[in-house]
């Protein structure tokens, strides 16, 4: 473990946390543009987020400790997942402290905690959006699962580091149908933890349709800032995820400037391509009902099992 | 004597001292003395099995002394481990109970809540020292009979006497197919010891049934589905400690009597033993959680969640025998281990748990989560315990909970080594299940943490809460810090795992040495991970972030106000959201399930059917498990019973005509009868 | 020397036998414990006989034990219990006194035939009186059977220990000391304890007619 390394895995961090927030506003531009209307500029949530830590915290009385906590606690553990996701470099120096499970865990961390703040304050909106979040992460829980399993069983390891190196290894692996499946059912999944159209509307102005949202409506200032930076962050660790366990070309495996210039580009070229397919899927299908939201995880649970059961069968 | 027979006299010593200390003693010195001899016990078990399991050294006990001729007891690895598992739960629990025991004072009979108590802890450490079927199957009535004497501590309360009864008669059902199986393994001689059986030979069929009556007897004891429906009625009514003492230890007691039966006394068998173990631990894991979820009596809905937890050791288990039986060592070391390796993590946040619990029964006065809230600023050291429970419950990194999930989704994993295509397909479903089950039980426990201790309080009683006495917190402390520990040293626990199987001719775990190397590197896992440096990091990070913010110059005001709630002025305890509504998008999503029964009588004013006067809601949700088997064969046999009851004429001198005509047939069948 | 022996003991069995038929013939409480205390007074009489002949020193406390007890004290207490519920008399058992005497006497003649075995093998010069000790015994349980009233059914009870303690002594000399001592402490509690209950017969139904608590049913 080199300094080498650990500068790599800082570098990893700052990029992510820095590329974040122009994601979201990346998504919300080209929404905009497709919607024929011009949309504020792609850097704007970084003036936002810059606004909010200006901002005075105005917090509940009836919220406790936990509710001051959260925030950091929801921060800590998205950076945390950043350091063990292969953006940049396979193999990352933290290969061994955590693979995809632990990924997984610790988002539903984040989650935890969150829920548990929107219930601080004795809102009932934030009941409410405890209560949709925590039982669409539950019902997303057995897919992300499975396409571990699926990953892991043509990798030989659930570490991020040796799926990324195999894919890479074999090209013709990724495009069987296995891994086409693991990635249909994995975009869902994002779609469904970040919080995105169809099952949660990261726009809208009505609590009744929210769940995110509801669950920070009590947020203020630089903790509602921590949040929505958490929030962003999550969704550039999942479409690194997305494109780098599954399109891994453009990762380098030396840590050499040159490869490094080519694995951030490619990272960006990854970001952009797959910002425009959820834009274009925000724009063309409505939000779904919340209790219409199982049956879409359900379906993203069938392509996981016969993403499974293919690898299986195909060995 | 050598430190391991000195603690074997403790062990065995320091529990009837308790129970004549219970009978003889009163008020606080007796609870102390208690909970003293208790604590020794406890201590003492866990020394003795820490020193085994990292010395390696057998203790044997055996003694001829007349009403104990033919008990034999033999502390090999996985009673030492056991030993471990009781230890640290019953220290926490005896000396928790020293505070919480206070409350009976004067109301209930506290001498027999001590002495049983004593009893149980006795028996619990008999049972996984055992090692002729005779010294366990009385350690096994004896722990039985002692909880069912602590289920009835508070026996006014509504619910307690049914709950008993249900206890212990499915208790015995299981004790009826634990002695059919001992006769069997043994051949008739309930002192054999255990290295005799080991060596008999039966035939497959014996074989077969024995495994079958196993895990009946044991999976009764262990509450797996659909054997588990004494197990949310008992734990709820007993007094909190005793109930973390059943959740955290005597269930385990399931395991322990299962993994001894079928990897040390059967030395394996076909894998349909552990397909059937895996999908019994399935099934008890999605039942357990489920059920959980729409709870909103905290101490049954632990009860629930001990289900689960116990389908999911069986899951670990199950995948360790069917890797055994087509031949993969390693692969089924693995298995077996993971099921260990929660078994004692779950004893450690279960009691934890249970105990929090009860610190919120003995402030608030009731067990129901709708009428709490707002404990965490009253009861703020119970709130941090029962924080960290929850989020080790709930499979949160880097506590207990995740290590032992994390092991258990390696094992199952590694299905894909299994050379049948058809068998090894379970595991991936396995896989998904168990993945579902941790995500339903991290929803479940931000409602029950949240409910009860977050935002206002929804009764009076709520309001007037008060943080809990020194013992109880102690007790809470210890099995926190246990929680933490497991959590955070898995390459440490690991290890002495799979040393502790290493006597056993069933599996070969491979000899991982205790090595200060901090990622967790198990062979036959696909994977690492290291708990402790990822709680350093996340530790590192929370501790950066404020830090750094302040560097950037945020701003570092914070104004407390009133809850924003869209632009609503006030808010009342009415407004907060109830345990029911949390759960009610999961009722739905599960409601072929849970066939939620539907009341709904409106009453209209009289003069017009547009004014609406009252309306009446009832739902309710009956676990159609006990409606479907449990019932139905109840039912025939009260029938049967009712056709009996006709020869109980209600007359004395009826019954004494049965006698003597009984005696003047005997008399006859003696002098006639050839 | 064995003859008289035997001939005082089937003479003291036959009275002891005797005594007990007074049970289905006499209808008043006091004739009964009359009959038992005399009874109990021919027993200890026919055990001090054993010893005697027997040389079998332990008998002699057994007989002081049965006179004192079951002569004395226990009809002492009996009397007590009928002056206090009036001397309630045994008017309609379930069996008449007829009938009852009959049985009685099928019953003594079951007893020859269930202790023939037992006679045929002694060789003891009692054995001849232990037909009429199973006799007592079976005649006992008769009694207990069809009275109604519980006093009598106490008798009975009291009987039928004097008819097992006949039957050991003839039998086998008597049982160990220890043994006998265990079995008067039972016959005392065992006694003390249908006290209690006659008593709360008595006052819940207002009569010791044990056939009322069928009314306890449901």
């Amino acid at each position: 473990m080199t300094m080498v390394g650990y500068a790599l895995e800082l570098a990893q961090a700052a990029l992510a946390l820095l590329l974040a927030p122009g994601l979201v506003g990346l998504v919300r531009w080209l929404k905009a543009r497709l919607q024929n209307r011009r949309g504020a500029p792609v850097w704007q949530p970084y003036w936002e987020l810059a606004k909010l830590f200006q901002k005075e915290v105005v917090v509940s009385s009836n919220a406790s400790w936990l509710f001051r906590v959260a925030p950091f606690v929801v921060f800590a553990s998205t950076v945390a997942v950043t350091f063990l996701v292969p953006i940049l470099a396979v193999p990352l120096p933290f290969d061994g402290v955590g693979d995809l499970l632990v990924v997984v865990y610790l988002l539903l961390l984040g989650t935890f905690f969150l829920s548990l703040a929107g219930l601080d304050p004795g809102s009932p909106f934030g009941g409410m959006g405890a209560s949709r979040e925590m039982t669409v992460a539950a019902l997303a829980e057995p897919t992300v699962a499975l396409a571990i399993f699926a990953l892991a069983l043509s990798a030989g390891s659930t570490n991020l580091g040796q799926i990324v190196a195999r894919t890479m290894a074999d090209p013709a692996a990724a495009v069987s149908p296995g891994h086409l499946l693991a990635f249909g059912a994995l975009f869902i999944v994002t779609l469904a933890e970040t919080g995105r159209l169809p099952i949660d509307n990261p726009a809208t102005h009505l609590e009744l349709t929210m769940i995110h949202e509801a669950m920070i409506l009590e947020y203020s200032g630089r903790y509602l800032a921590l949040i929505e930076w958490a929030a962003a962050l999550k969704l550039l660790i999942f479409f690194s995820l997305l494109g780098n366990l599954f399109v891994p070309w453009g990762v380098s495996v030396v840590l050499t400037p040159a490869a490094l210039a080519v694995a951030v580009v490619s990272l960006l070229a990854k970001l952009v391509v797959l910002a425009g397919v959820v834009a274009v899927l925000e724009t063309r299908i409505a939000k779904l009902r919340l209790f219409r939201v199982p049956e879409l995880l359900s379906v993203s649970f069938v392509l996981a099992l016969l993403a499974v059961t293919s690898s299986f069968l195909l060995r | 004597m050598t430190l391991a027979d000195f603690l074997v006299t403790i062990l065995l010593g320091a529990y009837p001292i308790g129970v004549a200390a219970a009978l003889g003693a009163r008020g606080a010195l007796g609870r102390g003395l208690v909970a003293g001899c208790g604590l020794a016990g406890a201590l003492a078990g866990l020394g003795l099995g820490a020193v085994c399991l990292g010395t390696g050294i057998v203790p044997t006990v055996s003694t001829s002394l007349l009403p104990l001729t033919g008990f034999a007891l033999r502390v090999d690895g996985l009673s030492a481990f056991f030993l471990i598992v009781v230890g640290v739960v019953g220290a926490a629990a005896t000396v928790y109970g020293f505070g919480y025991s206070a409350a009976y004072e004067g109301r209930y009979s506290l001498r027999l809540l001590g002495a049983m108590l004593n009893v149980l802890l006795l028996s619990l450490s008999v049972q996984v020292m055992a090692d002729n079927a005779l010294t366990f199957l009385m350690a096994w009535e004896a722990m039985s009979l002692s909880a069912y004497a602590m289920v009835l501590t508070e026996h006014d309360r509504p619910g307690t006497v049914r709950a008993a009864h249900w206890y212990i008669a499915v208790t015995h059902a299981g004790f009826a197919a634990l002695l059919a199986m001992f006769l069997l393994l043994s051949a008739g001689d309930l002192t054999t010891s255990f290295a005799g059986m080991r060596s008999a030979s039966l035939t497959s069929g014996t074989r077969d049934a024995v495994f079958a009556l196993a895990l009946l007897g044991f999976g009764t004891k262990a509450g797996i589905a659909p054997l588990h429906v004494w197990l949310p009625m008992a734990h709820p009514v007993a007094p909190s400690h005793v109930s973390a003492l059943m959740s955290g230890v005597v269930i385990k007691m399931g395991v322990y009597g299962l993994l001894r039966v079928t990897i040390d006394l059967l030395v394996g068998g076909p894998p349909w033993w552990g397909g059937l173990v895996l999908g019994v631990g399935t099934v008890s894991a999605l039942l357990g959680v489920l059920y959980a979820l729409m709870e909103h009596d905290l101490k049954r809905l632990l009860a629930y969640h001990s289900v689960e937890n116990i389908g999911i050791i069986f899951i670990g288990i199950g995948a360790g025998l069917m890797f055994q039986s087509f031949g993969l060592p390693t692969l089924a070391a693995l298995g077996i281990v993971a099921g260990m390796y929660h078994t004692i993590n779950h004893a450690c946040f279960k009691g934890l748990l249970f105990l929090g619990a009860g610190s919120v029964l003995h402030a608030v006065g009731t067990r129901n989560m709708e009428e709490m809230g707002g404990l965490i600023k009253r009861m703020p050291r119970t709130a941090c315990f029962f924080l960290l429970g929850a989020c080790a419950i709930s499979g949160l990194p880097p506590l207990n909970g995740f290590a032992s999930e994390w092991l258990v989704f390696q094992a199952l994993l590694g299905g894909s080594a299994i050379p049948q295509p058809e068998v090894a397909v379970v595991m991936p479903i396995a896989v998904a299940m168990l993945a579902l089950t941790s995500g339903l039980a991290a929803a479940c426990f931000v409602k029950a943490f949240g409910i009860t201790f977050l935002a206002i309080p929804r009764s009076l009683r709520a309001e007037q809460a008060h943080e809990v006495p020194w013992s109880m917190q102690a007790g809470m402390a210890t099995l926190a810090v246990a929680c933490v520990a497991l959590g955070l040293a898995p390459f440490a626990v690991v290890p002495l795992l799979a040393s502790s199987l290493a006597g056993l001719p069933g599996v070969a775990p491979p000899a991982m040495e205790f090595t200060l190397a901090l990622p967790l590197q198990v062979p036959g896992a696909s994977g690492q991970m290291s708990p402790l440096l990822l709680a350093s990091g996340l530790v590192l990070l929370l501790a950066l972030v404020p830090f750094a913010l302040r560097i950037l110059g945020a701003d570092r005001r914070l104004r407390v106000g009133d809850t924003w709630g869209c632009g609503r002025i006030g808010q009342t305890p009415r407004m907060e959201y109830t345990a029911t509504a949390f759960a009610e998008p999961l009722r739905r999503v599960f409601a072929e399930l849970y066939r939620p029964t539907r009341d709904l009588s409106i009453d209209f004013h009289p003069d017009s059917k547009y004014f609406v006067q009252s309306i009446e809601y009832r739902s309710e949700i009956h676990p159609w498990i006990e409606r479907v088997l449990y019932d139905w064969p109840l039912q025939g046999l009260h029938r049967a019973a009712l056709w009996v009851r006709r020869l109980q004429g209600g007359s004395l001198h009826l019954y004494l005509f049965y006698l003597t005509l009984a005696f003047l047939i005997l008399l006859a069948a003696a002098r006639w009868w050839r | 020397m064995d003859s008289v022996f035997s001939q005082l003991c089937v003479l003291g069995s036959s009275l002891v036998l005797l005594f007990g038929l007074i049970l289905l013939w006499r209808r008043g409480v006091s004739a009964y414990i009359s009959a038992f205390a005399w009874q109990s007074i021919v027993l200890s009489g026919v055990t001090v006989v054993v010893a005697y002949f027997g040389n079998d020193h332990e008998l002699y406390w057994v007989a002081a034990c049965l006179l004192l007890l079951k002569g004395l004290v226990i009809p002492r207490l009996l009397r007590r219990m009928a002056r206090r519920f009036a001397a309630e008399r045994e008017l309609e058992p379930y069996v008449n006194t007829a009938t009852s005497l009959v049985v009685s006497g099928l019953l003594v003649l079951f007893g020859y035939a269930i202790t023939r075995p037992l006679v045929a093998l002694s060789q003891l010069p009692t054995r001849a009186g232990m037909p009429l000790a199973m006799g007592l015994i079976l005649v006992s349980l008769f009694v207990v059977i069809s009275r109604k009233k519980a006093l009598t059914q106490v008798v009975g009870f009291l009987m039928l220990e004097n008819g097992l303690a006949l039957l050991a002594v003839l039998g086998t000399y008597g049982i160990p000391l220890i043994v006998e001592l265990g079995v008067f402490l039972d016959v005392l509690m065992g006694f003390l304890v249908m006290q209690i209950f006659i008593y709360q017969i008595h006052e819940t139904f207002e009569s010791i007619d044990v056939e009322q608590l069928n009314r306890l049913r449901h």
